[in-house]
């Protein structure tokens, strides 16, 4: 039995494919204009890669912000369900996650079954997100990707204190004429982010194991700092974490056909 | 004697030089991300344009964003005091001058002898501000001048329901796969740009005339629902570019303050211009 998932994100989009019960392929690509191109590109890549063709799938279901549009999805299920399902189903220990997304930061909490109990996510404010990452890492210079390991050498990190990130990247830029060491800044944002994400976990009431997904799981600065402040290490998945809604819609999409 | 402001701001490094009779000349250098080497190239273009080039400042201060690193300045003065020095010589009528630049959004009374009173200041969330539109205009992939000229004819502006920029800039990317009008788009931005800075000014009083200066004043759909909303005519300048304020302010605090040292100006100008905050 052949299960699929696509996660139409604001930035990326992923998909995963699931046979039987096991994982056996996922795929990421940046997001394009239109929902319904990105979600075509990644599952013609990782259909293709696995030798298999839409008609054989026994079912699939959508997830983010395009989810409704997708035609090769027999339904669609909102974020929080997804990455709730994907983590515990990877990880049956987990009963919190938090999720970094590109436009979107959430934390939720399952039962021991994987079911959503309760969950917190930004509605107004970039703050917190991938996206504002990635604008305070340009105000830097530097690549989001490398916003991590930066960090990892810094001394003395600054205090960014606004929360909007646009505001944020005019101290960046003066931070940066004033020569202050770029590792220091670098750590200096990630906190500037994970202290917002950490306002919603505690809003929520975190419960053990916590684990991390979504492409900001992949910042070493803003997991440590999350792992610091909750005082437990987080749960690591075998996957890469922002594949995780994807593979958690395909779990969804095996549930819905059996 | 010979006087210079050196404005090193988010956007661009603005030189004014003036002497003890008038003003000489003024230069702006635009750029990504600000530098000190820019206001060295300003400068040595502001003095070519006054036919000084060579010639030595006697006193500089700077102001903005990297008013610290600006090699050549004899003292940082505050934004707030250039900007009402600089709006009192061109405009002596201004009471309420709202600033919506790159680095402040803030909304200020002075008085007639150009002291600094009340104060609004946006300092949260950049919602509908000056860099809102800059981040839009990015979206639509046009450039602003254009983008200015033909939305002024917009008959159906676009609302925008995301306050959060970046939310905004993505809402907009939608609409614009959806082929809606871009320039419709760009009405109901500066429309709700406006809207905000108009909620700014009424956190202060309203006193007349209102100058609005920065960026956005340049921004003439932005000006003319601002005056709709505000119900009133903004100040003019006499056709003096509203970015180069700050610099001319910096010159003129130099030149007003030539018989003291640098750090006796430092700590007037620490003490007395900072206004009052109001949240």
């Amino acid at each position: 039995m052949l299960a699929a998932g696509c996660d139409v994100g604001a930035l990326t989009t992923k998909a995963a494919v699931i046979k039987d019960g096991v994982l056996i392929g996922v795929e990421v690509v940046r997001s394009r204009a239109k929902a319904v191109q990105s979600a075509f590109d990644v599952m013609n890549r990782l259909l293709a890669r696995l030798v298999l063709s839409y008609e054989q799938l026994d079912n699939c279901v959508s997830t983010g912000y395009g989810r409704s549009l997708i035609p090769f999805a027999r339904s669609n299920m909102s974020e929080i369900s997804c990455h709730g399902r994907g983590a515990h189903w990877l990880m049956p220990s987990v009963r919190t996650i938090i999720d970094g997304g590109g436009q979107d930061c959430k934390a939720l909490r399952v039962d021991k079954h994987g079911n959503l109990v309760d969950f917190r996510m930004n509605i107004k404010c970039a703050a917190g997100t991938g996206r504002a990452l990635e604008l305070m890492a340009e105000s830097l210079g530097v690549d989001v990707s490398q916003l991590g390991p930066l960090s990892q050498e810094a001394r003395d990190p600054v205090i960014l204190n606004k929360l909007c990130c646009i505001l944020t990247q005019i101290d960046i830029k003066r931070l940066v004429l004033e020569g202050r060491n770029r590792a220091d800044i670098a750590a200096g944002i990630n906190e500037s982010a994970a202290r917002y994400i950490l306002q919603l976990v505690r809003g929520l009431g975190p419960r053990n194991d916590i684990a991390m997904t979504g492409g900001m799981a992949k910042n070493i600065g803003v997991y440590r700092y999350l792992e610091r402040a909750l005082d437990t290490e987080f749960v690591k998945f075998p996957v890469e974490p922002d594949v995780i809604g994807a593979i958690g819609a395909a779990v969804l999409a095996a549930d819905g056909s059996r | 004697m010979i006087y210079a402001g050196c404005d090193l701001g988010v956007a661009a490094a603005k030189v004014a030089i003036i002497d003890d009779h008038g003003d000489l000349a003024f230069d702006v250098i635009s750029y990504k991300s600000p530098t000190p080497q820019a206001a060295v190239d300003a400068m040595a273009n502001a003095l070519a344009k006054a036919g000084l080039s060579g010639r030595k400042i006697d006193r500089c201060l700077s102001t903005g964003l990297g008013g610290k690193v600006v090699p050549y300045s004899d003292g940082v003065a505050p934004d707030k005091l250039c900007l009402s020095r600089a709006v009192r010589r061109l405009n002596p009528r201004v009471r309420t001058i709202v600033n919506i630049g790159g680095q402040s959004t803030d909304a200020f009374h002075i008085d007639s002898k150009g002291g600094v009173g009340e104060s609004a200041v946006t300092d949260i969330c950049v919602a509908g501000l000056g860099m809102f539109i800059e981040v839009i205009a990015d979206a639509i992939d046009t450039p602003l001048d254009e983008l200015i000229r033909a939305s002024m004819d917009s008959r159906n502006p676009l609302p925008i329901a995301s306050q959060c920029v970046v939310f905004a800039e993505s809402e907009v990317i939608s609409l614009i796969n959806e082929n809606c009008d871009k320039f419709d788009i760009f009405a109901g931005v500066a429309s709700s740009v406006a809207a905000r800075i108009a909620g700014l000014v009424r956190r202060i009083d309203v006193i007349e005339e209102v100058a609005l200066v920065g960026g956005v004043a340049k921004n003439s759909i932005v000006v003319r629902d601002l005056e709709e909303k505000l119900g009133l005519r903004l100040a003019g300048f006499n056709g003096v570019d509203t970015q180069v304020l700050g610099a001319y302010g910096a010159a003129l605090v130099a030149r007003e303050g030539r018989d003291l040292s640098t750090e006796a100006i430092s700590m007037i100008l620490a003490e007395r211009f900072y206004g009052r905050r109001k949240q």
